[in-house]
């Protein structure tokens, strides 16, 4: 039956063909714009490190003065130079590692490329690690390469391919500013999103091609990054070893929730101890958030995003209430032919299958130029400059999606018309009319 | 074959009761050809719908072919509407968007047949009212007389038991009129029952039995030689009259 | 023209009405608040600057390592740019009013106040800054040479400020109701700063919703390039790219070894940092004229089948008399009717959306002219849309009425 359901919503459809034409489009355009803001959105929700989410930490601490406290605010967002370095070399996590954003200008070897600026990252060696950061050629530098601010670095597969035309270049030298560094490490393509480990730099930004040993950046006063916020004025250089000022992201990685617990002690014993040497003020009030936590307390996605996204369902709802009526109209107009079907042996539940298909080709068709238009949103949105816009990609998922949406958009929308439809007495319409 | 008991009729609307049947009997046996007449407003359409299960009776006792039809649900009794019952109207009621060929289609459709069977099945049909030659034209192509033949084709395509007509020459000139009695009562030879309901006294005259209906109350007149009533209750007397 | 038969007609035709009366009040709910969301935005992206937007040009400059004396080279990178013919003045500064990168510090009306009420943008640059931005000081004065001090990176209470500017946004938050000429701010710490002018305008390299877009400072710190690296360029405005290209190549001249970052107008800049603002703008433009166009041809559609419906009944009714205006005003009455009702019920929900986008998405309350404009702009929607059916309709010949269908 299905075959002759689909022939007759066929030979139904072309015969309005300005009326189906117009369904179609209500569809395509709703589906199109809701499936351009959800594929954002699903992007920009992403879980950046899934296998690590719930096993990375945020930490953050509070060594302001104690005036100005008030109680229950958050601690400071980012960590001091002090009590990063110091908690890293406790070494007391799974893995621990400081970082902070950087640039630099590389000053290619080869001949003919200028030299230009790049972000970079400076951190510590646990930092590879703990993420997972996939390695193409080499590795991460050593804790000795941190300890004596050892001239290396690693690089993105890209600035590899870039300087050298080539990714096996382990052991060449890259020369960041007037210092000439070691390459030990090549990094595959390496872009999480969002960027959670460091949200003060661009949460969704491109990443990083550069990590230096965060000893060898500060040796060199390396650029910095995100942003300073120093509390108290009684300090020359913000990046000075003590200066009141947070800029350093520092994360942990506790395999256990037993662990954690036991990293969140060592923080309590660890703030005692600050408070005893006069460096705190401030009752304990430690947030050791994971990734998924910190990134919803950071509230990470753009309001931009999820307004345009609530815009475009708004419109994918009165585009499938024009469908609605549409159809109705549509169906009700053959009332006459549903009138004789039905007295020729057709059941409502055949007559309602019947349209309901009908809704349901209208619905397929429209998902195919749903998924035109998706394309052509989010080739806009890639175009567009807005920060996240290079992400936005239809992937298989969504593409699914985008079909299903439609399917069950246009069906939804049939229903109500199918069972009026369905409805139609037989006997009323055999009348002359 | 159909045998009504005591069959009623109400319509109700929020101002208005009408009683459209007011306990119809009438037994319709196998072989026979019925003509259903009446005066305007009398309840012939209602007793036809409720004969072609298009309607729902309100009251007594319908069964088809041994089934009472009260007890069946609106799948079983489009079943049995497709496999039992033909359907020929005044207006024909063709669909216009679809061809000759696919309008006598729509029955056999519903009824899952084979693509094989449904084909030979409408070939035959179209062939047994002369309009084989015309299979893909459509209906609005056709003239009126062209357009009940096809009505009747798609109406016996399926093997009905029963024929049902509503006025079928109603829309026709006295020509077309006839070649359409023509087919019923060749159909009926061939063992379908066949009730037609008309006011035309020259279309009843034909028919072998007369059923009057006055006031939603049926009156059998049998034609032939010798004139028996049935049933006659309250409206005898205006039977008698036109009759 | 007589409401009620229209209004017992649309009683019978239930479904479709209270549809069509659905997708209006959808509409209207979603195109209010989208086109005050599209005037919130184009408000912003208007926002004055405060300078001298059409003459000036921007380069962003930075060294590759560290040089011995950033000063010098600061200073001859001015001379070289003002020589630059074209150019009338120029500055080096640490941030650029809609730049995004920002500096930024709290302050107070008292020393070393924990709970500084208001945060300020920091700008810092060279002794021409005021002159080449151009900015209008409405009481006191510029900054004069003598006030300036070295400004070393990371530095802070050390240095003493003895004078700044302020913008009037400042003054009126932190001396509502006084001349703030003459008054200390304290801005790094113990020292005071004493207030020698007061800027009208002077915008923030990014924004701070919704108060504090008004607040910056002026402080007299001599920096160099190596601090935020911008000199902004005054020129002759018809001779912006001519300055721009002969300023960078002055600046090379001076110390090739640098990277040149950003080279672009005041209104690239203005551009730049408004793209996200403009996007939606556009985005919640196109939503909005696609809505529209969706319920004009969703009423066509409605319209079209009502009047292939009731053929038969209007072909009587023009036999019975009626002209073809009483037939035509039929439609457009009843029009009327199913519009008016989505309108009263999409206002209800544009107020609603907007209280709850207020809510979540720093949106303003949704202004009360907003209701007969939107009504407006939907009654006259709805009547050019069921015109071409309403014509139609009253094209109907009486005859139709003696014609069996």
């Amino acid at each position: 039956m299905l075959g002759y359901y689909l022939d007759l919503a066929w030979r139904s459809l072309r015969r309005n063909f300005s009326l189906t034409v117009l369904m179609v489009l209500a569809i395509g355009f709703g589906v199109g714009a809701s499936m351009t803001m959800l594929t954002v959105m699903h992007v920009l929700a992403k879980d950046p490190i899934p296998q690590k989410s719930k096993v990375l930490h945020y930490v953050q601490l509070d060594p302001r003065p104690l005036r100005g406290y008030t109680p229950g605010e958050e601690p400071l967002e980012q960590s001091t130079r002090q009590d990063a370095e110091t908690l890293v070399r406790e070494h007391r996590a799974d893995h621990q590692a400081l970082m902070t954003g950087g640039y630099a200008t590389i000053v290619p070897s080869k001949a003919g490329l200028d030299p230009f600026n790049i972000d970079a990252r400076w951190t510590s060696n646990e930092f590879f690690p703990m993420f997972d950061v996939p390695f193409l050629k080499g590795g991460p530098w050593s804790a000795q390469d941190d300890a004596n601010h050892g001239r290396v670095a690693v690089i993105g597969k890209e600035l590899a391919e870039k300087l050298f035309g080539s990714t096996d270049v382990v052991g060449f030298s890259l020369r960041v500013e007037t210092t000439e560094m070691r390459i030990v490490g090549v990094l595959d393509n390496w872009q999480p999103i969002p960027h959670f480990y460091d949200l003060m730099t661009e949460a969704y930004g491109q990443g990083e091609q550069l990590y230096l040993p965060w000893t060898t950046s500060i040796d060199l006063d390396l650029g910095h990054n995100g942003s300073t916020n120093c509390w108290d004025s009684k300090h020359d250089d913000s990046k000075a070893l003590g200066a009141p000022c947070e800029w350093i992201q520092l994360w942990v990685e506790l395999d256990s929730d037993a662990k954690e617990v036991a990293y969140h002690d060592f923080l309590a014993s660890y703030w005692a101890d600050q408070v005893r040497a006069g460096h705190y003020e401030r009752p304990v009030n430690i947030r050791l958030r994971n990734v998924t936590d910190y990134l919803d307390y950071n509230k990470v996605i753009p309001a931009d995003a999820k307004l345009g996204t609530v815009v475009a369902l708004g419109f994918l709802i009165v585009c499938l209430v024009n469908t609605i009526g549409l159809l109705l109209t549509k169906f009700l107009r053959r009332s006459a032919e549903i009138g004789v079907r039905r007295a020729l042996g057709a059941s409502r539940v055949s007559i309602f299958m019947q349209l309901l298909i009908e809704a349901g080709v209208i619905g397929l068709v429209g998902g195919v130029l749903g998924l035109l238009l998706a394309g052509l949103g989010l080739w806009a949105i890639r175009h567009g400059v807005s920060a996240y816009g290079h992400l936005a990609h239809l992937d298989v998922t969504m593409l699914a999606a985008t079909f299903g949406l439609a399917l069950v958009s246009s069906v939804l929308a049939g229903l109500l018309p199918a069972w009026r439809g369905c409805q139609v007495a037989p006997a009323l319409q055999l009348k002359s009319h | 074959m159909l045998h009504m008991k005591d069959v009623s009729k109400v319509y109700r609307t929020e101002m208005v009761e009408t009683h459209a049947l007011r306990d119809l009997n009438l037994e319709v046996r196998a072989g026979e050809f019925v003509a259903v007449t009446g005066p305007s407003g009398s309840g012939k359409t209602t007793f036809l719908n409720i004969a072609g299960m298009l309607e729902e009776l309100t009251g007594g006792v319908y069964t088809l072919d041994g089934v009472d039809v009260k007890s069946l649900d609106d799948k079983a009794r489009s079943k049995l509407r497709n496999e039992k019952i033909g359907f020929v109207f005044q207006s024909f009621n063709l669909i216009p968007d679809l061809n000759l060929f696919d309008n006598i289609d729509v029955p056999l459709r519903y009824r899952r047949m084979s693509r094989g069977e449904r084909h030979k099945r409408i070939e035959t049909a179209l062939e047994r009212v002369g309009l084989a030659s015309r299979k893909k034209h459509y209906p609005a192509e056709l003239s009126g007389g062209q357009q009940q033949r096809v009505a009747i084709a798609r109406a016996i395509a399926g093997n009905p038991t029963l024929l049902l007509a509503d006025e079928p020459t109603g829309n026709l000139d006295s020509q077309m009129a006839r070649e359409v009695m023509q087919l019923l009562e060749e159909l009926n030879e061939q063992g379908t029952i066949v009730v037609i309901v008309t006011h035309d006294p020259e279309i009843a005259a034909r028919a072998r039995r007369n059923v009057h209906i006055v006031d939603g109350v049926a009156a059998d007149v049998e034609r032939g030689p010798a004139l028996v009533q049935k049933d006659v209750k309250k409206a005898f007397s205006t039977a008698e009259t036109i009759a | 023209m007589d409401f009620i038969p229209i209004i017992s007609t649309l009683r019978r035709h239930r479904t479709a009405s209270i549809l069509i009366i659905l997708e209006i009040a959808f509409t209207c709910a979603i195109v209010c608040n989208a086109v005050f969301v599209i005037r919130q935005r184009l408000a912003l992206m208007d926002r004055d600057s405060g300078i001298a937007e059409a003459e000036i040009v921007r380069i962003q400059i930075a060294g590759i390592g560290k040089k011995a004396d950033p000063g010098v080279v600061t200073r001859q990178d001015l001379e070289a740019l003002k020589a630059v013919s074209g150019v009338k003045d120029a500055a080096v500064t640490n941030m650029v009013p809609f730049g995004n990168s920002s500096w930024n510090t709290s302050i107070s009306t008292i020393p070393d106040d924990p709970s500084a009420p208001i945060n300020v943008a920091t700008y810092m640059g060279s002794r021409d800054l005021i002159e080449t931005l151009g900015v209008k000081l409405i009481a006191g004065r510029d900054l004069t040479p003598e006030e300036y001090v070295e400004y070393s990176n990371g530095g802070g209470s050390n240095l003493h400020i003895a004078s700044i500017l302020i913008t009037k946004g400042v003054a009126e938050r932190m001396y509502p109701g006084q001349n703030a000429l003459g008054k200390v701010l304290y801005v790094w710490g113990k020292e005071p700063s004493t207030i020698v002018g007061i800027i009208d305008t002077l915008a923030r390299p990014n924004d701070f919703q919704p108060t504090g877009m008004t607040y910056a400072i002026v402080m007299p710190l001599d920096v160099d390039f190596t601090v935020g690296g911008n000199y902004l360029i005054r020129c002759d405005p018809a001779r912006k790219a001519e300055v721009l290209a002969a300023a960078e190549a002055a600046l090379k001249k001076v110390d090739p070894v640098r990277l040149v970052m950003k080279r672009q107008t005041f209104a690239d800049v203005r551009k730049e940092h408004f793209t996200e603002d403009r996007a939606m703008a556009w985005v919640l433009g196109i939503v909005s004229i696609s809505l529209l166009v969706i319920t004009a041809l969703g009423v066509i559609g409605l319209a079209s089948f009502w009047v292939q419906q009731r053929t038969r009944q209007i072909g009587v009714r023009r036999a019975l008399g009626a002209t073809r205006g009483d037939i035509l005003r039929y439609f457009q009455t009843e029009n009327f009717i199913l519009a008016t009702a989505g309108i009263v019920l999409g206002m209800i929900l544009a107020y609603g959306i907007n209280l709850w986008l207020m809510g979540k998405y720093q949106v303003e309350r949704l202004p009360m002219e907003f209701l007969p404009i939107g009504a407006g702009l939907l009654w006259f929607l709805g009547q050019v849309a069921v015109l071409g059916p309403a014509l139609r309709a009253a094209a109907i010949p009486p005859a139709i009425a003696t014609r069996s269908v």
